[in-house]
């Protein structure tokens, strides 16, 4: 039904692109996206992923699982990673090995996804340095998710350290310490129940979430724990460029 | 005695006994069961004992399971769990992983040490459980999967105290590596990149910042000598294949080292991570031979010495001796029957004859990338002395293209459409072959692509499975089929063998899989049927017979 409704308003839209320049798009971005690796194949005709040719695809659903993939398998959704003029150029193309002669998907389907916020260059400097890959786990997006990207092991920040040296000294009143065993760790306590205590073990530079028997562990307030030991590989420069990446994106 | 270490011989023992401890057996990787009461006189009376149903059909069931003192251990490609008696297949307990919204799903096995089950996810979590009840302990994030789209789908290897994994996803742009955790904590002990950083030794082997999204993931289950306390394993190849220009030192010598580490075999200290040796065996693999796979550690007599040696095949079905204390070339030799990327290897490893692949132009390559042989892995028996493998003869057509690296997203510069070699009638084979002299001693054909693992027994057998659904037993020395068996689903798993209270079983996983190579087969082959599933089968000898 949602099919059918979506081809409809599909057919009502003009498309203002010249369809045959459409079409040559739609084929680059295939042979550049869809045909490589252990995918669909060159013309979609055989691959690692199905067949494509005359399959009975219409726009609306080809739109659909390109622009969202498909759980559980392979195909990723292009949505957010393709902008969308090439989506529609490669639904298009798609649709036309399946012998629709006018494709017109200008409207099918989801929107496009949201634009990102958009950052000036410092800040768009200080976002590669947050979830700098380079730095393993030595990285802002171990512990912090921002913007989709990033680990939520802390708390969301709301705050911004006014400067580096703020951010290398600032005291987290949520990290206290565990003593299990001969084991003595600073740790972020997520649940702490008669059944079980889950926490996060923040000893090493990657967080291990841990589940512990209550009476194997014991929690005090308070940590030697400090912010400085985890952001070690920025220099304050760098530094001061991420805090202009996070004025710009974090909602207090 | 116990498995994995130097016998009476002083020969390394890589055999498996009651248990099944390692994904490729032992941790010397040869899939290889000590147990004869199964034999090539008996193996026709073979009969199914149990049966079990995972209940996920994503993508099958493609992992070995493990077995410890009478558990088995199995996990489905959506991280579900399962502990088993072995002797019977109940129901112990079983583990769920919440869903995840990632493609591609596929799970190697789990690892079991320290009184745990180690497991990997699509998500790029590495997840500790208690053996005795399945509750989760600990679980750490290897990596942002949201930014490098990468996960894990190999069997973590358990050394000493450490659990030690890799990534998969070594076509995309990112920077491959392996990490040992500890197995009590979860904490990380060391990481090794496969690409040296700036200031380190070999990063002058990439060009500009290449070597920031260079690949190169180890995305397989590697080996450890405990003797030499080396933990061995094969690299992936340079991203991007297909398309060299943007990585490649201009004027560089393409013969040897190459983009380092991708494409090799390594050696690294069990401890510390530090790279010991290394081993290119596809200096700039253009080709997506990619050399991730199993590396079996065997000693064998090589021109009247005895040698360590580590066993490597990649994609290519080139397949190196190296001595594994110096990482020193022994012997090398090539497998497949149709081959163009190269028209030879000389004696010291070096490529003759290479086919590149060029820019916007579509040429024809064999064999594919979907390889001579994948992950699926070889099995050796010490008493034959042979190597036993699944080899597919297909070519694939490869138009290159010179896409720029964008951190996470694919990076397979080429569009390939599969294909089959001409003027054939069967299409693989399984072969036993001396890594010695580098000599193919028997060979069976068969119609399709096969895609299991192998395993051998000192019953003198060799086991493995087909995608129409045959499980069938060869004799180890002549290739004779003895046995076989319609399990109902094509097989892309590995079997193993594993005894309880005196009694020999063999396990299979089953269920063909729909995606890559099961897609190719697929469109390769329209009349024939290859079923999905995800269903272990365990056979045994009847009472009585044993």
């Amino acid at each position: 039904m949602t099919r059918t409704l979506l081809l409809i308003a599909a057919g009502a839209v003009s498309f203002g692109q010249n369809l045959p320049d459409v079409l040559k798009q739609g084929e680059k971005v295939f042979a550049e996206t869809c045909a490589t690796g252990y995918c669909h194949g060159l013309r979609g005709t055989t691959g690692g992923a199905p067949r494509l040719v005359g399959r009975g695809f219409d726009p609306a659903f080809i739109n659909n699982i390109v622009t969202r993939g498909v759980p559980g398998t392979a195909m990723p959704g292009f949505g957010e990673s393709l902008p969308r003029p090439d989506v529609i150029a490669v639904v298009s193309y798609v649709a036309s090995l399946n012998g629709v002669a006018n494709p017109n998907i200008g409207a099918a389907g989801s929107a496009p996804a949201a634009p990102e916020i958009a950052l000036s260059p410092g800040a768009a400097r200080g976002r590669d340095l947050f979830s700098d890959a380079t730095r393993g786990f030595a990285r802002c997006s171990t512990c912090h998710e921002l913007n989709r990207i990033g680990i939520s092991v802390a708390t969301p920040i709301t705050q911004v350290p006014a400067s580096a040296s703020a951010a290398r000294s600032l005291v987290t009143p949520h990290v206290s310490t565990a003593t299990a065993g001969s084991e003595i760790m600073p740790v972020l306590v997520l649940s702490n129940t008669t059944r079980s205590v889950l926490l996060y073990d923040l000893t090493a530079s990657n967080p291990v979430l841990r589940t512990l028997e209550p009476l194997s562990v014991k929690i005090a307030e308070g940590s030697p724990w400090r912010h400085a030991s985890v952001i070690g590989s920025y220099s304050d420069a760098e530094l001061d460029t991420i805090l202009m990446y996070l004025r710009e994106v974090v909602k207090p | 005695m116990l498995p994995g270490v130097y016998g009476q011989t002083g020969a390394a023992d890589g055999a498996t006994g009651a248990d099944w401890p390692h994904y490729g057996g032992t941790q010397l990787s040869w899939r290889y069961s000590a147990l004869s009461q199964v034999n090539t006189a008996n193996v026709k009376a073979l009969i199914p004992i149990w049966i079990f149903q995972t209940g996920d059909y994503a993508e099958n069931l493609q992992a070995t399971p493990i077995v410890v003192d009478g558990v088995m251990y199995i996990i489905t490609p959506r991280a579900q769990v399962f502990a088993l008696d072995a002797a019977t297949g109940r129901l112990i307990w079983q583990y769920r992983y919440p869903p995840v919204q990632a493609g591609n799903l596929r799970n190697s096995g789990v690892a079991v040490s320290d009184g745990k089950v180690f497991f990997g996810t699509r998500d790029n979590y590495l997840v500790a459980l208690d053996q005795m009840t399945g509750r989760e302990l600990w679980k750490t994030n290897v990596d942002d999967q949201k930014q490098c789209q990468c996960g894990i789908s190999a069997a973590p290897l358990v050394v000493k105290d450490k659990v030690i994994v890799g990534g998969n996803g070594g076509d995309r742009a990112e920077r491959g590596y392996l990490t040992a955790f500890y197995a009590k904590t979860g904490r990380v002990a060391w990481r090794w990149y496969v690409i040296p950083g700036p200031g380190e030794r070999g990063n002058e082997t990439w060009k500009g910042d290449s070597w920031k999204y260079g690949g190169g993931n180890p995305w397989m289950t590697g080996s450890f000598d405990a003797a030499l306390n080396l933990v061995y394993w094969g690299t992936g190849n340079a991203a991007a294949d297909f398309y060299d220009a943007d990585r490649i030192i201009a004027g560089a010598d393409k013969g040897k080292d190459v983009n380092l580490y991708t494409a090799s075999v390594v050696a690294l200290d069990a401890d510390t991570g530090k790279l010991r040796w290394h081993y290119q065996e596809v200096p700039d693999d253009n080709w997506d031979y990619d050399s991730a796979y199993e590396t079996i550690l065997m000693d064998r007599q090589i021109r009247g010495r005895m040698r360590q040696t580590v066993v490597h095949m990649n994609k290519s079905g080139l397949t190196v001796v190296l001595d594994r204390v110096t990482g020193e070339l022994l012997s090398v030799f090539s497998i497949p029957e149709v081959r163009n990327w190269i028209t030879g290897v000389t004696e010291d490893g070096k490529l003759v004859g290479r086919n590149e692949p060029k820019l916007g132009k579509t040429d024809t390559f064999c064999p594919s990338v979907y390889g001579a042989k994948s992950w699926n892995s070889m099995a050796y028996s010490p008493r034959t002395g042979f190597l036993y493998t699944p080899t597919n003869e297909l070519c694939n057509d490869a138009t290159a293209n010179d896409t720029k690296p964008v951190e996470g997203r694919a990076m397979m510069n080429a569009a390939l459409t599969p294909k089959l070699p001409p003027n054939r009638t069967t299409y693989s084979h399984v072969d036993a072959w001396d890594p010695v002299t580098g000599r193919r001693v028997w060979s069976v054909p068969y119609k399709y692509l096969l895609a299991a693992s192998m395993l051998a027994t000192a019953g003198d057998l060799v086991f493995t499975g087909d995608p129409e659904g045959n499980f069938f037993a060869l004799n180890a020395r002549t290739g004779d089929k003895l046995w076989s068996y319609q399990t109902g689903a094509g097989h892309r798993g590995s079997a193993i063998s594993y005894s309880v209270n005196g009694r020999q079983y063999i396990a299979t996983p089953t269920g063909w899989q729909a995606s890559i190579l099961g897609g190719v087969a697929a469109g390769l082959f329209p009349e024939a049927s290859f079923r999905l599933g995800s269903t272990l089968l365990v056979f045994a000898l009847p009472e009585g017979a044993k």
